[in-house]
């Protein structure tokens, strides 16, 4: 054999030896992605409808688990189509969906544990609000990943508390007895019409933040052993409901608050119809963006004792038992809620903002390193909205949530209906939350019942 | 479902035999007060009349307003807001909803029409075993509280894996219903035999003779039936609240319904609510197209209705 | 008479069961029986096989998602100690007890002017009719913006004549008769039908009363109210099943996902809480016992009126 065909042979088994090694390594880093994500993911309750936010952060998302496809269509959680799907065992991958609902579907059985996706996507749940992290905790595991956070502040017209002689100072929750003074003040009547609301307890929705703040928990940790009726939930309810009735009585204040213009530029601030109220934060955004002149202010919630509380609520990422696409799931419910991807879209959002020559104030989320990064105050911002986004912020810190319960629907349903017979004058605020003591209790037995 | 400008009777061989044995087509009492005497009644009528046409006017007033104003109870806007009809339209998948609403209530209407004829007929016509145990069926059926049958039709479309469609909105309708059946039958029983007979000589079978004789004679019925299912489908929220779940599955009434939801003040919703009057004004607008249509075959229907129902 | 006519042409030897059973060797029978096939299908599977199916589930604790079992009489008697249960019951009856006598008066009352008028007749019977026609949802929708309290319609209309405003969305006084005339303005209907029945009262018995010297009220009294009382019979009936189970407008007035949160436990009627037992909680035995106890319920009242009306209706030569 010549040595020029020892060379020709040579080159050819590098040349094959090398074509091999390409294609194994294509073939190799073709599979590795293509094993981890594939197929389709299906998502309930989150659509591509939503605002820059929601928007954004799907586009995310979507990319980090490509090649797999997304379907998700719009409209937001159907809970009755939710439990035809159970029942037909044909589930969505993945469900966006109030945190309320963790509980109950848990105890169901109908929801998957999340530990091993957290462990395996290494998601950390320490940068999880505590508050958000009960809500979707149910018999000792997670069943959802925490994404927004609401925070209730009050909100206060300065306007009409100036021209009413009222002071932040006044508006103190810890102090029930100069509220009600402070409310008294800044109320307007012609009449039996209310003109103007002084404070709006926020009655029924608001009852666990001010049963709270009397030092009721309407629920144990594990979510079992309901306590509507203790004396202080009482008390909490007697003082709310003494408010409403002291300012016209609830049907003349709810027929007037009917009427608000909450969205619009016409809204109850800018048309001073109320002097200060709980609210929840995302408020603020529509009043910086419908009515921006408007003199308003945020005062945390205090509790009898004068620290600040805030009762939080808000959506969850949960994965249904059965789901067939949960690698995919668990790598978008990461991505949906990390802080990276929460600074990246609040990042869209100021810049967006700046250009429109709107305020930013602030988006809260249950990701404390994310909020951490994100709520700032912009350069040149008014004092005004800057001061806002501050104390929301620091009001976070001290959430409490009601916690993941077997029959959290219909839980809910007995103390709102317990307050409802209350500002109607049905019942006094012993027999109602006694009534929905009972009916709670019922309800979570019924619900466990195997 | 062409023409109504001609009587039911058009198509019938001997148009001197009235169609109807049945309803007050001519008024026994004929009375006349002097119109002098009519005119306290008529004033009091046109008083009441308010009560009918104002909300309707104050709708439509409402649906013109900017969002400011939707509360304020003005029959004049005091600026006429018309895009509200332009941004209903992209505010909800509105068109969706109409053309939804459109083809179930057309197909259910069509159907229930054709379904309760077939069976009406055969029950005034033929003679046959169990035919009384039958009818009884049928009127007990009309007695029957539809709630009682709510949930196990709901779990017999859950088991065939259609509980998440518009089909149970509109296929039960194939199997005709039990007032329409009654109603129809009025007016079959009320045509001549003599017709049939005629007809057989020329040797027509069951159903051409159906076909071809009963059914053109009894238009005023299967109009009447239409109108009614057509106002009754158009109208229905229970039925879609059960069976549809996703937005471009909605009806316009389930629609709506949504739309309250979300803009409701009192919720913290939005509050557009002269986005939602607007859209009550464009859903009332079939009905009142049909209503100018058929007026005169609502008001037969309802008579017929009274009738030892 | 048609059936008379028909008997004789086909009489048939032999005793009557035979002529029965011969009637299936006829070919006319299978033609009727074809006419009939989809009604009896839809009949058997969708309304007998239904009630059959719903009355099994009402003693199980069916409720789609889980495994089921019986549970005896657990749903029935759960009902007797349920207060939402017979709570709902007692606003169902309250509010069609507002309802019919109002309907039904003033339908009534409209019929008899209509009845007087032979101008613009036509005009008014399409006005008062309009109602009708309206989308039952844009009724419930409308009532939540004019029913509410002082700065609704309604209230700034009595206004006008110094009546006290009820808030009639939120105080449980006056939720109901709201309820009521929500449903009343729909009125036109039985206006419609009660005129085809003053119409119909043949003309020489108020030609006989006025001989008599009978005052307009005497005719009204002695000859319309019996001469029509059929029709009203026929319609305190119909009215009374309806008010029990009406659902679209105070479902969609009361019952938004939003406006929960003021709904009270004046609004929930029996109807709504059945359907939310069903749907929104999926107990489908629960659900399906109430929805028995209603069909009883509505099968007694409807015995107990007709029994009761043999004294008070008059039958014009009655015969079927």
């Amino acid at each position: 054999m010549s040595r020029r065909w020892k060379a020709i042979g040579a080159l050819a088994v590098a040349l094959v030896v090398a074509a091999i090694a390409v294609t194994a390594a294509a073939a190799h880093s073709k599979s590795t992605k293509s094993t981890k994500f594939s197929g389709t993911l299906n998502i309930m309750g989150f659509g591509t409808n939503g605002d820059d936010v929601a928007k954004n952060r799907f586009a995310i998302a979507q990319k980090a688990i490509a090649p797999a496809k997304v379907n998700a269509p719009n409209g937001g959680f159907n809970e009755q189509q939710f439990l035809t799907d159970i029942a037909s065992k044909q589930v969505p991958d993945l469900v966006y969906w109030d945190r309320s609902y963790v509980g109950t579907y848990a105890a169901k059985g109908a929801l998957m544990p999340l530990d091993s996706c957290i462990k395996s996507d290494k998601i950390d749940t320490s940068q999880y609000r505590q508050a958000a992290l009960q809500s979707v905790t149910y018999n000792g595991h997670i069943y959802g990943i925490p994404e927004f956070f609401d925070v209730r502040t009050l909100i206060v017209d300065t306007h009409v508390a100036d021209a009413s002689g009222v002071t932040g100072k006044m508006l103190n929750t810890a102090n029930p007895t100069v509220l009600k003074q402070a409310a008294l003040k800044m109320y307007q009547h012609n009449g039996s019409q209310v003109t103007r609301i002084g404070f709006d307890p926020k009655l029924p929705e608001f009852f666990p933040l001010w049963a709270k703040a009397f030092g009721a928990n309407i629920l144990s940790k594990d979510g079992l052993h309901p306590d509507l009726n203790s004396p202080q939930a009482i008390a909490a309810l007697t003082y709310a409901n003494s408010l409403i009735q002291a300012q016209g009585g609830y049907n003349a204040f709810l027929a007037f608050r009917n009427t608000w213009d909450f969205f619009g530029s016409d809204n109850q601030v800018d048309k001073n119809q109320v002097g200060a109220w709980p609210m929840e934060e995302w408020y603020y955004n529509v009043l910086a963006s419908s009515s921006p002149n408007v003199t308003v202010t945020a005062i945390p919630f205090r509790s009898k004792t004068g620290d600040p509380i805030n009762y939080s609520t808000g959506s969850a990422w949960s994965i249904p038992k059965g789901a067939k696409n949960v690698a995919a799931a668990c790598q978008w419910m990461k991505t949906m809620t990390q802080a990276s991807t929460w600074e990246t879209v609040a990042n869209i959002r100021k810049a967006a903002y700046a250009k429109a020559g709107q305020y930013w104030t602030g988006l809260f989320t249950a990701n404390a390193k994310a909020d951490a990064a994100i709520n700032k105050p912009t350069a040149g911002e008014p004092k005004k909205w800057a001061s806002i986004i501050t104390t929301v912020e620091n009001a976070e810190k001290y959430s409490f949530a009601i916690p993941a319960s077997p029959a959290s629907a219909q839980f809910n349903t007995a103390w709102t209906n317990a307050v409802n017979r209350v500002l109607q004058g049905q019942q006094t605020p012993t027999q109602a939350l006694n009534q929905a003591q009972k009916e709670a209790v019922a309800a979570i037995k019924a619900a466990t019942k195997k | 479902m062409t023409s109504v400008s001609a009587e039911g009777r058009a198509g019938a061989p001997t148009p001197e035999v009235p169609p109807v044995a049945l309803g007050p087509v001519e008024p026994r009492w004929r009375q006349r007060l002097p119109l002098l005497k009519q005119v306290p009644f008529i004033v009091l009528l046109a008083a009441f009349s308010v009560l009918f046409i104002y909300p309707f006017l104050w709708l439509v007033s409402a649906s013109l307003k900017t969002r400011g104003d939707v509360f304020n109870n003005k029959l004049i806007p005091s600026t006429f807001a018309f895009h509200n009809y332009v941004s209903i339209w992209h505010a909800a998948p509105f068109l969706r909803w109409f053309a939804n609403s459109m083809y179930i209530t057309i197909l259910a209407a069509v159907l229930v029409t054709f379904a309760s004829a077939l069976t009406a007929f055969a029950f005034a016509y033929f003679r046959f075993p169990l035919r009384n145990f039958l009818f009884g069926c049928v009127l007990a059926t009309m007695m029957l509280p539809g709630v009682v049958t709510m949930i196990p039709v709901y779990l017999i479309w859950h088991h065939v894996g259609l509980s998440s469609s518009q089909i149970p909105l509109w296929a039960p309708n194939l199997f005709g219903s039990a007032f329409y059946i009654f109603l129809q039958r009025q007016f079959f029983m009320g045509i001549p035999r003599q017709y049939f007979e005629a007809a057989r000589m020329d040797g027509d079978n069951y159903f051409t003779m159906f076909w071809r004789i009963a059914v053109p004679i009894a238009r005023p019925a299967l109009i009447v039936t239409f109108l009614f299912e057509f106002k009754a489908k158009w109208n229905d929220l229970m039925t879609p609240l059960i069976y549809l779940h996703g937005y471009h599955q909605y009806t316009v009434p389930l629609g709506l319904y949504d739309l309250l939801g979300v803009y409701s003040p009192s919720a913290g919703g939005s509050g557009d609510y002269e986005l939602i009057m607007a859209a009550f004004v464009v859903s009332t607008i079939p009905l009142l197209l049909i209503f100018a249509f058929g007026q005169r075959y609502f008001v037969r229907g309802i008579t017929l209705q009274g009738y030892k129902g | 008479m048609a059936t008379a006519a028909v008997a004789t042409r086909r009489p048939g030897p032999g005793d009557r069961a035979r002529r029965w059973a011969s009637g299936f060797r006829e070919r006319d029978t299978w033609w009727a029986y074809a006419f009939l096939a989809p009604w009896a299908f839809g009949f058997l599977v969708f309304t007998a096989g239904a009630m059959v199916w719903g009355a099994i589930i009402s003693f199980t604790n069916y409720s789609v998602v889980a495994p089921s079992h019986g549970v005896g009489l657990a749903n029935y008697r759960a009902i007797a100690s349920d207060p939402y249960a017979l709570l709902s019951l007692k606003n169902s009856f309250e509010m069609t007890a507002i309802y019919v006598p109002f309907e039904m008066g003033l339908a009534l009352l409209f019929a008899s002017m209509l009845a007087k008028i032979t101008r613009f007749d036509g005009f008014f019977r399409t006005v008062y009719y309009l109602p009708v026609m309206t989308p039952t949802v844009a009724i419930g929708g409308m009532y939540l913006l004019m029913f509410n309290g002082p700065y609704g319609l309604v209230d700034q209309f009595l206004g006008i004549f110094h009546i006290p405003e009820p808030y009639w969305l939120t105080d449980p006084n006056w939720i109901k008769p709201g309820i009521a005339a929500m449903l009343v303005w729909q009125v036109g209907g039985n206006t419609v039908l009660y005129l085809a029945a003053i119409k119909n009262v043949p003309q020489q018995l108020y030609e006989a009363a006025s001989i008599d010297g009978a005052s307009a009220w005497r005719r009204f009294k002695d000859v319309t109210l019996p001469m029509i009382s059929p029709t009203l019979f026929f319609t305190f009936v119909i009215l009374t099943v309806y008010g029990l189970q009406v659902f679209d407008q105070i479902y969609t007035a009361f019952y938004n996902p939003s406006n929960a949160k003021i709904s009270s436990d004046t609004s929930l009627m029996y109807v709504i809480y059945l359907f939310q037992q069903a749907f929104d909680y999926l107990h489908m035995g629960f659900a399906s016992a109430m929805a028995w106890l209603l069909f009883g319920i509505i099968m007694v009242i409807t015995v107990f009126q007709i029994l009761f009306s043999k004294r008070f209706v008059y039958y014009e030569g009655e015969q079927r």
